[in-house]
């Protein structure tokens, strides 16, 4: 086992707001971010969007050509920086990088683009390609913290920033870089991508009024997911610089797991999913029944949660019991490029304060979906060591990472 | 004619620079126009003028050949009074 990767900066643009405790206390009670939007639209929907104030980060003269995505990714990796207190003169900033996951890029730049070019005289805006194109989170967050090391884009559908983070972590680990600063963005919640979304048949259903409750994750009512936007990111650095800089660790990354399914472009594969948990148990050189909290990637499809329910009881066997499991994304949505990054950070939160976040569905469990789910807010977790997030993405790419307590 | 006060303004709502600070004289990069907010800058002065602003005017550095330039264009493309 190599040495772990330690967490010592924590940054997020969620739905529940950008201070890390916080949203993780809003999570704790159950509340949901989740509200109607575009009432337009002939199929009601419903997202979580987050607040933003884009003036903390951003003139006016600074925000030609970034698109709402790069917006937040600054932002929550300054918060990260700023939470790590890293950015000293020890720092060499040719060995710093970043590692970003993005699932679509800018969104609202696009749609802008195709709505302007669609009425008479409308012009499409000059900056609508440096806007769109995925990787300028990353490069954004280079500029505003001046990172000089490899500045890097995983657009890996909704494993993108699970992707990022652990091949972060493998950079640190390897030596090629003193610090990471690790996660994703996602801004996509305009119409047309929303009714992208809604044709493709995973997108919750829901009565009127029903908005903050519709996504229900392994229940038997469950119907779909409902998009969310942010950003999160995390500060790697190897344990070793950690401790000799007496940075605050928030935990270890001791382990991830990469994988494929290779079957097929969007149906998960429970044997694919298995394979992404073996390895990240096998990096950090832990049983599944030292893990006691899996965020599972839980995104309320009708096929979605029972693989990834198999794939569990694949790999824990008669441990499965021992394993607590909650889906938050009915609460925050799904933050797609963002997700890993943020479920991420609820990961770590969780092994840090010993609580863990519920799985909100409000109704009967589906018995096909059967595991020692947290359903009850408050949950507390004495004993909690190890914690695995899962992020299982369109295109058969499977990402675990996995945690232990600092 | 001088566009300069619709400069002004146009530049202010877009960027949020007061038209205090934005002496006809003052250098556009020297006050944090990079090329892309020039681009930007640009594309905003063709809308609202209704004209086309030449290749060669994405070198302009000052407020004061900006309105030069957009004088002269205006002069040269009568169009329709802009709102």
């Amino acid at each position: 086992m190599s040495e772990p990767v330690a967490v010592t900066g924590l940054g997020v643009v969620s739905p529940h707001g950008d201070d890390p405790q916080a949203m993780f206390a809003a999570l704790m009670r159950g509340d949901s971010a989740l509200r109607p939007i575009f009432p337009e639209l002939p199929k009601p929907a419903a997202a979580a969007t987050a607040e933003f104030d884009v003036a903390r980060w951003f003139t006016k003269l600074q925000l030609a050509g970034v698109d709402r995505v790069s917006q937040l990714a600054v932002a929550a990796a300054d918060l990260a920086m700023r939470d790590a207190g890293a950015a000293g003169a020890d720092l060499d900033p040719e060995r710093v990088g970043v590692y970003a996951g993005c699932g679509m890029g800018g969104a609202a730049a696009l749609e802008a683009a195709y709505r302007s070019s669609n009425v008479a005289g409308g012009r499409v805006p000059p900056l609508t390609i440096p806007a769109f194109m995925p990787n300028a989170p990353a490069a954004h967050v280079a500029m505003r913290q001046r990172v000089l090391g490899p500045v890097l884009t995983y657009s890996v559908a909704c494993a993108s920033s699970a992707v990022a983070i652990a091949e972060a972590a493998a950079a640190v680990q390897r030596g090629d870089i003193d610090l990471a600063i690790a996660g994703g963005s996602e801004a996509l919640i305009v119409p047309g991508v929303v009714l992208a979304w809604q044709a493709m048949q995973t997108l919750a259903a829901f009565e009127p009024g029903a908005a903050t409750r519709a996504v229900k994750p392994f229940a038997s009512a469950r119907n779909g997911f409902a998009l969310g936007e942010g950003a999160a990111f995390l500060v790697l650095e190897s344990a070793a610089r950690a401790r000799r800089r007496g940075a605050r660790v928030h935990a270890q990354l001791a382990g991830w797991g990469l994988g494929s399914d290779a079957t097929h472009l969007t149906k998960p594969d429970a044997p694919g999913q298995a394979r992404a948990l073996r390895a990240a148990l096998r990096r950090a050189d832990l049983a599944p029944r030292d893990v006691g909290y899996c965020n599972a990637h839980g995104t309320a499809t009708r096929i979605g949660d029972v693989v990834e329910r198999d794939a569990l009881a694949q790999v824990w066997g008669d441990d499965l019991e021992s394993l607590r499991v909650s889906s938050t994304k009915a609460l925050h949505g799904h933050l797609l490029g963002a997700a890993g990054a943020l479920e991420a950070v609820i990961t770590v939160l969780a092994l840090q304060r010993s609580e863990l976040p519920p799985n909100i569905s409000g109704g009967e469990v589906d018995p096909a979906c059967a595991m020692n789910l947290v359903l009850e807010p408050g949950t507390p977790a004495p004993r909690l060591f190890a914690a695995i997030s899962n992020s299982f993405a369109f295109g058969g790419s499977n990402a675990v990472l996995l945690f232990t307590r600092a | 004619m001088s566009s300069l006060p619709e400069l002004q303004q146009i530049i202010q709502d877009k960027f949020g620079i007061d038209p205090a600070e934005l002496t006809p004289e003052a250098s556009l990069r020297e006050k944090g126009f990079d090329s892309l907010a020039l681009v930007e800058c640009l594309f905003a002065i063709e809308d609202h003028f209704k004209i086309s602003m030449r290749d060669e005017d994405s070198n302009i550095d000052t407020l004061g050949q900006l309105a030069a330039a957009v004088d002269e264009i205006r002069a040269q493309q009568p169009v329709p009074k802009t709102a």
